[in-house]
């Protein structure tokens, strides 16, 4: 299906819905996995001694805490993604299915997002653990250290979590730029506490500690000149996709499975291919150098999926300079509100994810202006035809529609007013 | 959204263009050569890219209404409807889910049914659930015995 024709289904709708609603399960575990344990590391160290818990009153414990609230606000969106595909899965039409996967895209891909960021804070808390638990460098110097860390860390780990299409993705694109500057901070502390141990001879108990924090450390591949068993620095290493996966020179940085989930979710327009490239970079420790804001070489965000009708799909509407954005519309209409309420839509299926943007003359037209100089005796007037037409077939069955019913009868009226299938959510009052 | 979209410029004129071209000279020939196909499909058939479903319907009702044959439209929308709804044809047996296809067909017909002629399509509604047609029964287009017993013309 592309954007061009809504209502057109291929012939393989099926087996594209079906692969992409696997890969999405398959997405969500992974993130999901990983949640869980960031989870029982942050459990470790609010319950280590000495370190975090028992220095200075406690007063690092708030940063335990900081990473605790994000992967609750992470474990909530998995949750939201996951109710959604549960929806996904009753919905008999393939588009509608594939555009429910789609709405729940965005979750997804903070979630991933969310859970890189939160991996590297992880990395912090140890590094700053250990600190504390040797006496390394001053309480104060690690308190501000953190402090600055969580600033940098907020306005990205806010946008992720603010469920905004927009904000999400234009943050995704940022997160392998930051994991750059987190990943230079990293180092620059790991050199002062090693410094410091010197001085207070410590460094050969030290640097066993340190070793087998960075070999866990999420950042272990943007670290080569303080990890040499990593391997050489990765600088002028070209990217290739191999049978295995993405290669970067001898080192495979993601397997080919996770390249064909991501080509799958990407291909059907659920996962943006800038927040795909950014996983991909951030597992290949491609983020300190001077392409930090650049793209992943062809060949391989094509391996993912990348493509001209992928790129025509995932345009969220963003008009050009000085261009107003067509009109956010609701699919079901909001004066009915309780009405689909009372029938399921709540939550993060909610009447307001269901609005599609309609360019000025379709809108008009769909509202019974425009060019419907045919229309004297019906009134296609959109509002009211959804609701007559989900109102008569309440009554006759005699019992409320289902929400996968009224699914049924969206999609089948929006491919008759030939509307896209892509929904966004509402903004606005 | 692209340059061609079944919205923009005049569309009235492009159906009849595409209608013509396939050898019709009016929407209704070309509708009732393809009796059980439903509005999207008759819509796909003109222009993948530009031609929307209630546009077929809108020319259909506007033709109907200059030769007074409405009610033949009618029929013919139920019969698209039926075909879509209950591809097996009529159900045997009204159990949840099949009432729930019953219902949807005749809840979609009588809302893309003009205003005229809304009652007269409720009340061969309500006659077909009160005395339900044999099993698999399916409708092949607007002159259906049945149906015609139900919405018997009244314009000619």
């Amino acid at each position: 299906m592309t954007a061009e024709s809504p209502g057109r289904v291929e012939g393989n709708a099926w087996s594209i819905a079906l692969s992409a609603h696997v890969a999405f399960l398959g997405a969500v575990n992974e993130v999901s996995a990983s949640s869980r344990r960031v989870s029982s590391a942050l459990s470790r160290l609010k319950a280590g001694d000495p370190g975090i818990p028992s220095v200075g009153n406690s007063i690092f414990v708030r940063y335990v805490d900081y990473g605790e609230r994000q992967r609750q606000w992470i474990d909530a969106e998995l949750a939201a993604a996951t109710r959604m595909a549960t929806a996904a899965s009753k919905v008999e039409d393939p588009d509608m299915r594939l555009a429910l996967l789609r709405l729940a895209g965005p979750r997804l891909e903070a979630a991933m997002m969310g859970s890189l960021l939160l991996a590297v804070w992880l990395d912090f808390l140890n590094l700053t653990d250990t600190a504390l638990a040797r006496h390394l460098q001053s309480v104060e110097t690690l308190f501000m250290n953190m402090d600055r860390l969580q600033k940098m860390l907020e306005p990205t780990m806010t946008a992720l979590s603010s469920l905004e299409p927009e904000q999400v993705e234009a943050a995704a694109q940022d997160v392998p730029a930051l994991v750059g500057h987190l990943t230079s901070e990293f180092a620059a502390l790991r050199e002062a506490i090693r410094k410091g141990a010197e001085v207070l001879q410590k460094a050969l108990a030290l640097k066993e500690a340190m070793e087998a924090l960075t070999l866990l450390s999420s950042l272990k591949f943007s670290l080569p000149r303080l990890l040499p068993r990593a391997g050489p620095a990765t600088l002028g290493v070209g990217f290739m996709v191999g049978s295995n996966g993405v290669m970067l020179g001898t080192r495979m940085v993601v397997s080919a499975e996770w390249v064909e989930m991501m080509r799958q979710l990407v291909r059907a327009g659920i996962l943006s291919v800038p927040a795909v490239s950014a996983a991909v970079r951030i597992q290949a420790g491609q983020v300190m150098m001077a392409e930090a804001h650049g793209e992943l070489p062809r060949g391989v965000r094509e391996a993912l999926g990348d493509g001209p009708e992928v790129r025509g799909m995932h345009v969220t509407g963003k008009a050009g300079a000085g261009m107003a954005e067509p009109p956010r519309h609701h699919v079901m209409p909001k004066e009915f509100r309780e009405w689909f309420e009372k029938r399921g839509f709540t939550g993060e299926m909610d009447i307001d994810q269901f609005c599609v943007r309609l360019e000025q003359a379709h809108h008009e037209a769909i509202h019974g202006g425009g060019d419907w100089k045919l229309g004297r005796i019906w009134p296609g007037e959109w509002n009211r035809m959804i609701m007559e037409v989900l109102g008569r077939t309440e009554s006759r069955a005699g019992r409320m529609l289902t929400q996968n019913e009224i699914l049924k009868i969206v999609a089948e009226r929006m491919k008759a007013y030939y509307i896209p299938m892509n929904f966004i959510p509402w903004r606005g009052p | 959204m692209s340059d061609r979209h079944p919205f923009q410029g005049n569309w009235v004129a492009r159906l009849y263009e595409r209608v013509r071209e396939r050898g019709y000279d009016s929407l209704t020939a070309f509708a009732e050569a393809r009796p059980t196909a439903s509005l999207v499909a008759l819509a796909e058939e003109l222009g993948p890219d530009d031609v929307a479903g209630v546009q077929v319907f809108k020319g259909l009702v506007a033709e109907a209404e200059r030769s007074r044959r409405l009610t033949r439209l009618v029929r013919g929308q139920l019969v698209r409807e039926l075909w879509a709804c209950l591809p097996n044809g009529w159900p045997a047996v009204l159990d949840d889910a099949n009432r729930f296809d019953v219902a949807h067909a005749l809840g979609a017909w009588v809302t893309f049914t003009p205003e005229t002629h809304k009652e007269r399509a409720d009340k061969a509604g309500d006659a077909l659930l009160a005395t339900p047609p044999h099993p698999g029964w399916r409708p092949l287009g607007p002159d259906d015995e049945l149906l015609l017993t139900l919405l018997p013309d009244e314009e000619v």
